[in-house]
C-alpha cells in the first residue's frame, strides 16, 4: 500500500460562514495503480487532491505515504516531501512562463546531484514518449494547449515519483487531444509501474484508469473497478453512476 | 446592476492597485510646490547678495523638475494601465464601447488626480518649510523660517500638472487605441527573450557596447592630454558612454545572460528560474528603461558630486588663496583703513610684504609638458622673504614653496631635497627645496597666480638687488592687507564697505559669496538629483511590484512542487541584486570617471564629496531593493 487516508476531514472559513468540504473519507491506493476521482463541480475534488499530496492541511484525519504519516510533518519537511517523491499536474498555470519547455521538464531535477549526461538521457526517453521532444526550445505561450498538458506530464514524470497527483489533466483539450494524453500516461503507468491519481470530469478519461471513485457531499458515494473489462463496458457504467449521481458529467 | 454601479464597485475593488499611483502623484506635486514655493521666498531673495544668480537657479532646476516628474507619472500611469488590463478587456468584452471606457478612465484619473493634487499641495508646504531650512543652512545665512504661502505657486504648480493631465490622457487614450481586445487578454504572458537566433550580430554588438563603455573611460581619464581638442572630446565621452551603456544593456546583457542560460542547457534550478530566467523574460523593454536610470544617476550623481565638492572646497580654496583679512592696492587704503579701525577700537594688524618675481627651473621641478593649460612660459614665483611671514624657517640656501594654486597641482610636481634655479634675465642663483607649505601668503593679484616661496633674508635681498626690474611688470611689488586681532566679523565688513574710500578685498566676503553662490548650486544640483533619485527608485519598485503580480502564478507552481518560500526568496534576492545593482553600478563607475576627469577643476577635495554622494545613493538604492524584495516576500507567502 502506498497511501493510505483514514478519516479525513476538512473545512473552511471560520466559525460563522464554516463550511465542510471533506466530512471523513478513508481510502488506499496500492503501489501501481492508475485511480480517478470523479464528482459534481464543486463536490470537493481538488481539495482532497490536495490535501492528499500535502499541498494542503487536513482538519482532521491521517495520511499515510509509505507507512509515514504525513499529517504529522512540519510545513518544511512537507515541501521536501513533495519535491522529491510526487509529481503534479494541476488543474491550471501548470508551467512557468518565463521558462523553456525543457526548463520546465527539467525542474524537479535541479534539486538532485545527477550528471547532466544522466538528466539528458532521461529527459530525451520521457519528452520523446510524450512526443515534445522538439518543442523543447519553445516558450509555453507558444505552444498549444495539449502540449502544455504533455509538458506538465513529462514533468510529472522526470523524477520518477512515487506518486503523481493529476487535477483534470485533460480539462482544457478537445477528445482527441484528451485521448492521447491519457494514452500516454497508461502507457507510463503501465511501463515504469508508477502511481497515479486523477481527478476528472470526463467518463472518457476516467475510463482509462483502473478505478473510479465518485465523490458526493464530501464522502465517497461508490467506488468502481475496472477489472477485466473492456474499456468500453467499463465507460458505460461510469456514466451510469454518473447520472446516478446527478448527471453532472454532462452539464459541465 | 447597472453598468455604473458595477464600474463604481470596481473602482473601490481596486484602490488598493491605486495607492501606487496616489502614492506618485502626490510625491510629485509635493515636490514640484515646495519648490515652487522656496523659489519665490522673499525672505531668502532679500538675504542673498545675487538673487539673479537665484532666479536662474531656480529656472534650470524647476525645469528639470517638471521633466522628471512629466516621466515619472506617465510611467506610473503605463504601469498600472499595464495592471488593469485584463480588467479593461473585460469590460469590452461584455460590450463597453471604447470611447465608454475612456470616459470612464478619464472621471477615475480626474478624481484621484485632483485628490493627489490637494494633498500633494498641502504636503509641500510642509516640506518646503523643512527645504528652506536646509537651504539656509547650506548657505550659511541666518534667518528665521517664516511661512509664505503663495497663491500664485499653487496656480503655478496647478497649471503643471493640468498639463501633466492632459498629457495621460493621451497616453490612455493612445493606449486603448493601439491595443487590441486578443493583445490586452494576452498582455503578460508572451516572452520578450526572443535571443534565440544568438547571431553574430549579437555578440558582435554585444562586446561592442563594453568595448565602447571602456574607451570612454580611457578616453576621460586622458582627456586633458589633448587639450585643443577638449569639447569635442566631452562630447565624444559622453556618446560612448551613454550609447555603450544603451548597446550593454540591449545586447552585452542579453548576450552574457543568454550565454549563461545556454551553457545550463536548460538544467536550471529554482534561483536561475527567478532571477536568470525572470529578468530575460522582460529583457527588451527592460534595456531601455535601465539606460535612461544609469545614465541619468551617473549624470545626477556627477553633478551633485562636483557641485558638493565645490562647496566643499571653498573654505580650503579660499584659506589657501587669500593670506589676510582684508587686502589692499595701495598702502595709502591700507593705512586709512587701518585708521577706520583704529577709531572703531577694532584691533588688527597691518601686512606688508615686499616680494620680487622670479622664473625657476631645475630639478625640484616637473612640468608635465603633456598636460592641459599649454604651459609654455616658464613657471615664476614670487620671492618673499622669511622676516616678513610667520611659521615658515628657512636658513641658508634652503627655499619653501607655498600657495600652489590647485589647478596647477595637475601637472607640476615639486621634489623635495632638489635644486630650483632662480632666474632674471642673466642673473642665476641655485637654492634648495626643503619642504613645501600649504596656504597662500601673498593676494594672487600680487602674485599674478604664481605660487609663493619663502628664502631666507639674505637670499632675499641677494635676489631683489640683482633684479631685473621691469616696467611693465611692476617689480618689486607689495603686498598691503589687514588682519584682524581674533575673528572677522560681517559687521567690520559693513563698516568698511560703508566707507566707501576704495575699493578692498576681504576674506570673510569673498567666502559668504562663495557660500552663497555654491551652496544654492548644490541645493538645487542636490533637490533635482534626489528628486531624479527617488522617482528612479520609485519606477524600479513599481517595476518589481508588476512582475511579482505576473510571477504569481509561478511561485504558487514552484510551492506546490515543492520548493519552499526560503528558496523562492533566495532567487529573489539575486534577481534584486541584478535589478537594482546593474544601473547603481554602471552609474558608479560613470560618475567615478566624470568626476575623475573634471572634478579637479571645482576644487582640491575630491574623495570626500564623491564617497558622499555616492554613499548616499548606494543606501537609497539599498533600501528601494530592500522594499522591494519585501513585497515580494509578502507575495510568495500568499501564493499558495
Ligand atoms: N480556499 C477555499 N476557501 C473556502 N472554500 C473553498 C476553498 N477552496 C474550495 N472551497 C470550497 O470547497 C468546495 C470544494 O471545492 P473543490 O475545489 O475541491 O471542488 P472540485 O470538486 O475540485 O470542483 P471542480 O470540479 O469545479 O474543480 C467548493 O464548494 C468550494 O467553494
Ligand atoms: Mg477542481
Amino acid at each position: 500500500m502506498i497511501l493510505e487516508a483514514k478519516g479525513i476531514k476538512k473545512s473552511y472559513g471560520k466559525r460563522v460562514n464554516r463550511t465542510e468540504v471533506l466530512k471523513g473519507i478513508d481510502l488506499s491506493i496500492e503501489q501501481g495503480e492508475f485511480v480517478s476521482i470523479m464528482g459534481a463541480s464543486g463536490s470537493g475534488k481538488t481539495t482532497l487532491l490536495n490535501v492528499l499530496s500535502s499541498i494542503d492541511r487536513v482538519t482532521s484525519g491521517h495520511i499515510f505515504i509509505e507507512g509515514q504519516d504525513i499529517t504529522a510533518l512540519k510545513d518544511k519537511k512537507l515541501a521536501e516531501f513533495r519535491k522529491n517523491d510526487l509529481g503534479f499536474m494541476f488543474q491550471e498555470y501548470n508551467l512557468l512562463n518565463t521558462l523553456t519547455v525543457k526548463e520546465n521538464i527539467l525542474l524537479p531535477l535541479s534539486i538532485r546531484s545527477m550528471k547532466k549526461a544522466e538528466v539528458e538521457k532521461q529527459f530525451k526517453v520521457v519528452a520523446e514518449e510524450l512526443e515534445i521532444y522538439d518543442l523543447k526550445g519553445k516558450y509555453p505561450s507558444e505552444i498549444s494547449g495539449g502540449q502544455q498538458q504533455r509538458t506538465s506530464a513529462a514533468r510529472a514524470y522526470i523524477h520518477q515519483p512515487k506518486i503523481i497527483f493529476a487535477d483534470e489533466p485533460t480539462g482544457a483539450l478537445d477528445s482527441k487531444a484528451a485521448s492521447n494524453l491519457l494514452r500516454k500516461l497508461q502507457q507510463l503507468n503501465d511501463k515504469s509501474n508508477s502511481t497515479i491519481m486523477m481527478v476528472t470530469h470526463d467518463a472518457t478519461a476516467a475510463s482509462y484508469s483502473g478505478r473510479v471513485i465518485f465523490l458526493k457531499d464530501g464522502l465517497i458515494y461508490s467506488t468502481l473497478r475496472k477489472g477485466d473489462r473492456s474499456q468500453e463496458e467499463y465507460y458505460k457504467e461510469i456514466m451510469n453512476t454518473q447520472s446516478v449521481l446527478g448527471g453532472v458529467g454532462v452539464e459541465s | 446592476m447597472s453598468l455604473n454601479s458595477v464600474i463604481l464597485k470596481n473602482f473601490f475593488k481596486n484602490l488598493k492597485n491605486y495607492t501606487l499611483y496616489i502614492f506618485a502623484l502626490v510625491f510629485s506635486v509635493a515636490l514640484y510646490f515646495s519648490f515652487v514655493l522656496m523659489s519665490q521666498d522673499d525672505g531668502v531673495a532679500e538675504e542673498l547678495t545675487s538673487s539673479e544668480l537665484m532666479s536662474t537657479g531656480f529656472i534650470v532646476g524647476s525645469v528639470l523638475l517638471i521633466v522628471i516628474i512629466a516621466t515619472f507619472v506617465m510611467f506610473a500611469n503605463s504601469i498600472f494601465l499595464k495592471r488593469r488590463n485584463r480588467e479593461l478587456a473585460l469590460f469590452q468584452l461584455i460590450g463597453m464601447t471604447r470611447e465608454k471606457i475612456f470616459r470612464m478612465l478619464i472621471v477615475e484619473n480626474a478624481v484621484i488626480y485632483f485628490g493627489s493634487l490637494i494633498i500633494g499641495i498641502a504636503l509641500g508646504f510642509l516640506v518646503y518649510r523643512m527645504l528652506l531650512m536646509v537651504l539656509l543652512r547650506l548657505m550659511q545665512i541666518d534667518l528665521s523660517v517664516g511661512m509664505t504661502f503663495s497663491i500664485e505657486a499653487v496656480i503655478q504648480t496647478a497649471l503643471l500638472f493640468i498639463f501633466i493631465f492632459a498629457l495621460l490622457l493621451a497616453q490612455n487614450y493612445i493606449f486603448l487605441k493601439k491595443t487590441s481586445l486578443i493583445k490586452m487578454l494576452k498582455l503578460e504572458q508572451s516572452s520578450e527573450a526572443s535571443y534565440r537566433g544568438m547571431g553574430a550580430v549579437t555578440v558582435l554588438f554585444g562586446t561592442l557596447g563594453l568595448v565602447m563603455i571602456i574607451s570612454g573611460y580611457w578616453l576621460s581619464a586622458s582627456m586633458m592630454n589633448f587639450t585643443n581638442a577638449l569639447i569635442f572630446l566631452m562630447f565624444g565621452v559622453l556618446f560612448l558612454t551613454i550609447a555603450g551603456t544603451y548597446i550593454t544593456f540591449k545586447f552585452s546583457v542579453a548576450f552574457l545572460l543568454n550565454m549563461l542560460r545556454k551553457s545550463k542547457n536548460g538544467h536550471v534550478n529554482v534561483n536561475d528560474v527567478l532571477s536568470l530566467t525572470s529578468i530575460m523574460f522582460k529583457m527588451k523593454s527592460n534595456a531601455f528603461l535601465l539606460t535612461l536610470i544609469s545614465v541619468v544617476s551617473a549624470i545626477s550623481m556627477g553633478l551633485m558630486s562636483l557641485s558638493y565638492i565645490s562647496y566643499y572646497s571653498v573654505e580650503d580654496t579660499i584659506e589657501a588663496s587669500v593670506p589676510n583679512d582684508y587686502t589692499f592696492y595701495e598702502e595709502e587704503d591700507m593705512e586709512y583703513y587701518s585708521d577706520l579701525l583704529n577709531e572703531n577700537d577694532i584691533e588688527h594688524e597691518t601686512v606688508n610684504i615686499p616680494t620680487v618675481s622670479y622664473d625657476v627651473e631645475g630639478d625640484a621641478i616637473a612640468i608635465d609638458a603633456e598636460a592641459p593649460g599649454g604651459f609654455d612660459t616658464a613657471l615664476a614665483l614670487s620671492m618673499v622673504s622669511e622676516e616678513h611671514v610667520d611659521g615658515f624657517e628657512v636658513e641658508g640656501d634652503e627655499i619653501i614653496i607655498t600657495g600652489v594654486p590647485y589647478f596647477l597641482d595637475s601637472y607640476i610636481e615639486f621634489k623635495l631635497n632638489e635644486t630650483i634655479t632662480l632666474i632674471s634675465d642673466d642673473y642665476e642663483r641655485d637654492v634648495e627645496l626643503v619642504s613645501m607649505g600649504e596656504n597662500a601668503i601673498l593676494s594672487s593679484f600680487v602674485t599674478y597666480g604664481s605660487p609663493q616661496a619663502i628664502v631666507s633674508n639674505e637670499v632675499y635681498e641677494e635676489l631683489e638687488e640683482n633684479h631685473n626690474y621691469d616696467e611693465e611688470m611692476n617689480q618689486p611689488r607689495e603686498g598691503f592687507a589687514i588682519d584682524i586681532t581674533g575673528e572677522d566679523s560681517e559687521s567690520i565688513y559693513q563698516l568698511m564697505n560703508e566707507d566707501n574710500y576704495s575699493q578692498f578685498e576681504s576674506k570673510i566676503n569673498q567666502y559668504n559669496m562663495q557660500m552663497q553662490g555654491t551652496g544654492l548650486v548644490m541645493f538645487i544640483v542636490g533637490f533635482v538629483g534626489f528628486a531624479f533619485l527617488l522617482t528612479s527608485g520609485c519606477i524600479l519598485y513599481f517595476k518589481q511590484i508588476g512582475e511579482s503580480e505576473d510571477e504569481k502564478g509561478s511561485y504558487n507552481i514552484l510551492r506546490k512542487l515543492g520548493f519552499t518560500e526560503n528558496e523562492i526568496l533566495k532567487g529573489l534576492t539575486i534577481k534584486m541584486v541584478v535589478t537594482f545593482g546593474i544601473p547603481l553600478l554602471i552609474g558608479l563607475l560613470h560618475t567615478y570617471f566624470a568626476v575623475n576627469a573634471g572634478g579637479f577643476l571645482f576644487g582640491n577635495e575630491i574623495w570626500t564629496p564623491m564617497l558622499t554622494v555616492m554613499g548616499v545613493y548606494i543606501t537609497l538604492y539599498s533600501i528601494f531593493a530592500l522594499i522591494s524584495l519585501m513585497y515580494y516576500k509578502k507575495v510568495v507567502k500568499r501564493s499558495i
